[in-house]
């Protein structure tokens, strides 16, 4: 991993391509685009004054080479599985980048600013419970829900981010995150609607659903197919697909229990 | 109409701490969520279908997010990402699976059409933003900032 002590005794351009492959690791990571994570991995290694060099990235690894002729070669594979968006360090290692190629920072000096990056504050999280909240509450709103209806929004919002930070710490497969996710907003919902509050509760479930939805991964697919990557575009547009079957499969399972457990038909 | 613009922008917002957008840029992910919505609804109420104010929703978003990310000097990521969350079919996502349970198949199949057009059109809406050159926006950038000074 990164490390500026994992540079010792290594050749200089070993150390260069590490510091590269790391840099472009950190933002692959927390959700760059694949044609930014090999254009910040070049221009380090540019920058640094090597020129022979290759760099492939797709979304879940990173591959480079340098100096391939001569005694000091040296080559890297990392395996970058997809991680949690973070678009703070996305942009803090941007303009880390930005600096090591305006040669303002030496090597040692960007591994201690890589650390930095990798270290930098991160809300709160009762922060991000109450940001869940206030995001279903809203869309809900949006989405053609009553006030009254965001008020329920807000709370199944927040009780859906606890969901998603608990099985994130008990690092649970995606799939199931997405089924069970978007199966205990409808049940919250329907439970709201049985006892009586008489919300919309479809718009309930609308409203509470969005954190799960596959924006992400709908960006980033059509951002690498555009920029040509197609391979890398594929694995999003797949991400985005079943993320979004799974979703479906969850309401469409908690419908189904809240009927057979005597609920009746659902009014539309 | 006020009251949706302000809700918008303000999930926009609440969006952009999950994802830990810098609290620096809150304000401009706001915006950037903002100008989709208004787009969208602005098409809607002039008889557009859903799939075409989807289109031009997704465009304006990707202007503005890249705008944003030259004047800002962050990444266009950054607002994007954020942005799309008002256009992204979760109520058609919904209302498939609704039918599917129900029986209803003409409408499953209907909503099911609707719910992949919508991805598609912004799909559509945000490679008509992005075949723009950089080189364009990066003047923008720079202009923004000497008149700045």
């Amino acid at each position: 991993m990164v490390d500026g002590k994992a540079g010792r005794g290594m050749p200089r351009s070993k150390e260069i391509l590490n510091l590269a492959i790391s840099i472009g690791e950190v933002m692959l990571e927390s959700g760059g685009e694949i044609y930014r994570v090999q254009e910040t991995v070049s221009r380090v290694l540019e920058s640094y004054g090597i020129e022979d060099y290759h760099v492939f990235v797709i979304t879940n690894g990173i591959f480079a080479t340098v100096h391939e002729q001569r005694e000091d070669a040296g080559s890297m594979v990392r395996y970058v599985p997809i991680g949690e968006v973070d678009l703070q360090r996305v942009a803090a290692v941007n303009q880390l980048s930005r600096e090591i190629s305006a040669g303002e920072c030496t090597v040692e000096e960007a591994y201690g600013r890589l650390r930095q990056c990798k270290e930098g504050a991160r809300p709160s999280k009762w922060v991000l419970i109450l940001s869940g909240g206030i995001g279903c509450a809203g869309f809900g709103y949006l989405m053609g829900g009553r006030p009254y209806d965001s008020f329920f929004s807000f709370f199944l919002g927040m009780l859906l981010e606890v969901f998603l930070l608990v099985t994130a710490h008990y690092k649970a497969s995606k799939f199931i995150v997405n089924i069970l996710g978007s199966a205990l907003v409808t049940a919250g919902s329907l439970a709201l609607y049985a006892a009586g509050t008489g919300v919309l509760f479809d718009r309930v479930i609308i409203g509470g659903i969005m954190p799960l939805l596959p924006g992400v991964s709908m960006t980033m697919a059509i951002r690498d197919l555009f920029g040509g990557d197609y391979l890398s575009g594929s694995i999003r547009l797949i991400d985005a697909l079943l993320t979004g079957m799974c979703i479906a499969i969850g309401v469409g399972a908690a419908i189904k229990v809240f009927q057979m457990l005597g609920g009746g038909v659902l009014p539309l | 109409m006020i009251a949706e613009i302000v809700m918008c922008m303000l999930a926009t917002v609440a969006f952009a701490v999950l994802f830990h957008v810098p609290a620096t840029e809150y304000f401009f992910c706001a915006v950037n969520g903002g100008v989709g919505w208004v787009t969208y609804s602005f098409w809607l109420s002039h008889g557009a279908g859903l799939t075409s104010a989807s289109i031009w929703a997704a465009l304006a978003l990707t202007l503005a997010a890249r705008i944003l990310s030259a004047v800002r000097k962050m990444p266009s990521t950054v607002f994007l990402i954020t942005g799309i969350f008002s256009l992204v079919p979760g109520a058609g996502l919904y209302y498939t699976s609704y039918f599917l349970i129900m029986g209803d198949l003409a409408r499953f199949m209907e909503k099911g059409t609707e719910t992949l057009k919508i991805a598609g059109a912004i799909v559509l809406g945000m490679i008509f933003g992005l075949v723009l050159p950089q080189s364009w926006f990066n003047h923008l950038g720079k202009a923004v900032e000497r008149i700045r000074r």
